[in-house]
């Protein structure tokens, strides 16, 4: 123990040494502190009363079943059946795509639907294009995803004026 | 180059003209009035004709109103929601409100509602609807036969019963693997069976009979195919009728523990009770077959026979153990 300790010491005084040998450059430190374990998950922070939220955003990832619904559901969660993780990579997917298709017109997430075989993308737009470019996109993606997935996709799409804010945060 | 910037310097005086107040719009002008103006040969005229940039040809159009507004209160709703679609605001001229209220306010609107595109509707599926989804089947549908009205008929004609899944899921894929599996229930009272061919099946089956309802069930998963399946059962069937009819020799071995039921005839029971009566016989009739018969034939040794038979097959109950207790009683003359 007694010898360890002989060696940090000497180790310590040594690094002071390099420390003050180079000021110039200053010293570095390190810092711990405690760990705070806030939840982040979907959660808009709180500003000055200035930002706009929908429902969506409004209500956080522990009310889906108690005020908000889900996004998007298909029988591989139910007990027994198979191809959830299947249907989950697809929805990923085909949020991305939305996003990046209809970048900046979608007013609020986009909802998924699936009848049998079909997918029912359901989305809100803003009105910031032309309507001749919205049916462009709009069949665009459609048969996109349709070759993707092999399956038929319909999407079903409305339009705003502007988003539709539920309070202000 | 140089052409080009002062266009666009005037584009920006432009527009602001357009925002802001008529008051600011003097100073406005004069200050873009500085630089040399330059119409581009494209352009439709004057550059501050419509106030918006010179390059947007057509105005911007406004919405229409929702189609809501113009529908009769007696159309055809059927035309509105013929088939599964997520809710149109502006298709559906109901004032419907949806979500958790805000802090001294309503549910929020139906326009840009996404909790009402989230959840199933069953719009298209009005009484009128439905009605109009029968009409359109019945063509393709027969009666069901007027002579098969009771279940027992049922049975009689069609004693085999066959029972398979099919299974629809979300995916891409039909292929279920549980959609093999097939289930074969028959009564063993309408097969044609004896005594001993009853006996056989049973050993032969064990757990696939029930005895409450008397059902022998046949299930088969070990083919890939359905119809592989079906066929398997179909033959396990046969082969089993076929099998429990059959006598082998070795049959004739049976002892008493392989007996499913119990029978009183030459059992220990038998013995010990027709000893008792004898030895209580005041009577010394003497020990030999004929006073056996005698006794076997008295009634209160038949009754004997048939309470101790019930215990044994039917187990311990309230009234087994009465019946029991009452024919000892009469038979010993207690």
């Amino acid at each position: 123990m007694a010898a360890s300790l002989s060696c940090s010491a000497r180790l310590l005084g040594f690094l002071a040494r390099s420390g003050s040998q180079g000021s110039s450059s200053g010293s570095r430190g390190l810092h711990v502190t405690v760990a705070c374990c806030k939840n982040r998950a979907a959660r808009v922070r709180v500003g000055k009363g200035e930002k706009p939220l929908t429902y969506e955003q409004a209500y956080h990832p522990h009310h889906i079943g108690h005020c908000k619904g889900w996004l998007s559901q298909h029988p591989g969660n139910l007990q027994g059946e198979e191809g959830a993780a299947e249907r989950t990579v697809e929805d990923v997917f085909i949020r991305r795509f939305m996003f990046g298709t209809f970048h900046g017109c979608l007013a609020n997430e986009v909802v998924i639907k699936r009848r049998g075989n079909t997918l029912i993308v359901c989305a809100i737009l803003l009105q910031r294009l032309l309507p001749q470019k919205f049916y462009f996109l709009i069949g665009y993606s459609e048969s996109l995803l349709s070759h993707f997935y092999k399956c038929p996709v319909k999407l079903e799409v409305q339009t705003l004026q502007d988003k539709a804010v539920y309070k202000y945060i | 180059m140089a052409s080009l910037g002062s266009k666009v310097f005037l584009c920006v005086g432009r527009t602001n003209v357009s925002r802001f107040g008529l008051k600011e719009s003097a100073n406005r002008l004069a200050y873009s009035t500085l630089a040399p103006v330059n119409s581009h040969p494209g352009n439709k005229g004057f550059p501050d004709k419509n106030g918006r940039g010179p390059f947007r040809r057509k105005p911007r159009r406004d919405p229409g109103e929702p189609r809501t507004e113009k529908m009769a209160v007696d159309q055809d709703w059927l035309a509105v929601y013929p088939s599964a679609t997520p809710f149109r605001p502006n298709s559906i001229p109901l004032p419907v409100r949806m979500g958790y209220p805000v802090r001294g306010g309503i549910p929020p609107e139906k326009k840009g509602n996404l909790e009402l595109i989230k959840i199933p509707n069953f719009l298209h599926l009005t009484p009128a609807a439905i009605k109009k989804h029968c009409e359109a089947l019945k063509p393709f549908c027969t009666e069901w036969p007027s002579a098969l009205d009771t279940d027992a008929k049922c049975d009689m004609d069609f004693p085999v019963k066959v029972e398979s899944t099919d299974y629809m899921s979300a995916g891409q894929s039909l292929r279920n693997p549980s959609a093999r599996i097939v289930h074969l229930k028959v009564k063993l009272s309408s097969l044609n069976l004896d005594d001993h061919a009853r006996k056989k099946m049973l050993k032969l089956v064990g757990e696939r009979y029930c005895k409450d309802t008397d059902i022998l069930t046949i299930t088969t998963d070990s083919c890939p195919l359905r119809q592989q399946n079906y066929d398997y059962a179909m033959y396990l069937l046969t082969v089993l009728f076929h099998e429990s009819w059959k006598f082998e020799p070795w049959e004739a071995e049976k002892s008493v523990a392989d007996r499913e039921e119990y029978i009183w005839e030459d059992s220990p029971s038998q013995k010990n009770i027709l000893d008792v009566l004898l030895r209580m016989k005041v009577a010394g009739e003497g020990d030999d077959q004929e006073a056996r018969d005698q006794l076997l034939e008295r009634r209160e040794v038949q009754e004997y026979k048939d309470s101790v038979v019930r215990l044994k097959n039917e187990g311990e109950s309230e009234s087994t153990m009465l019946q029991y207790k009452e024919a000892v009683k009469k038979v010993l003359s207690l």
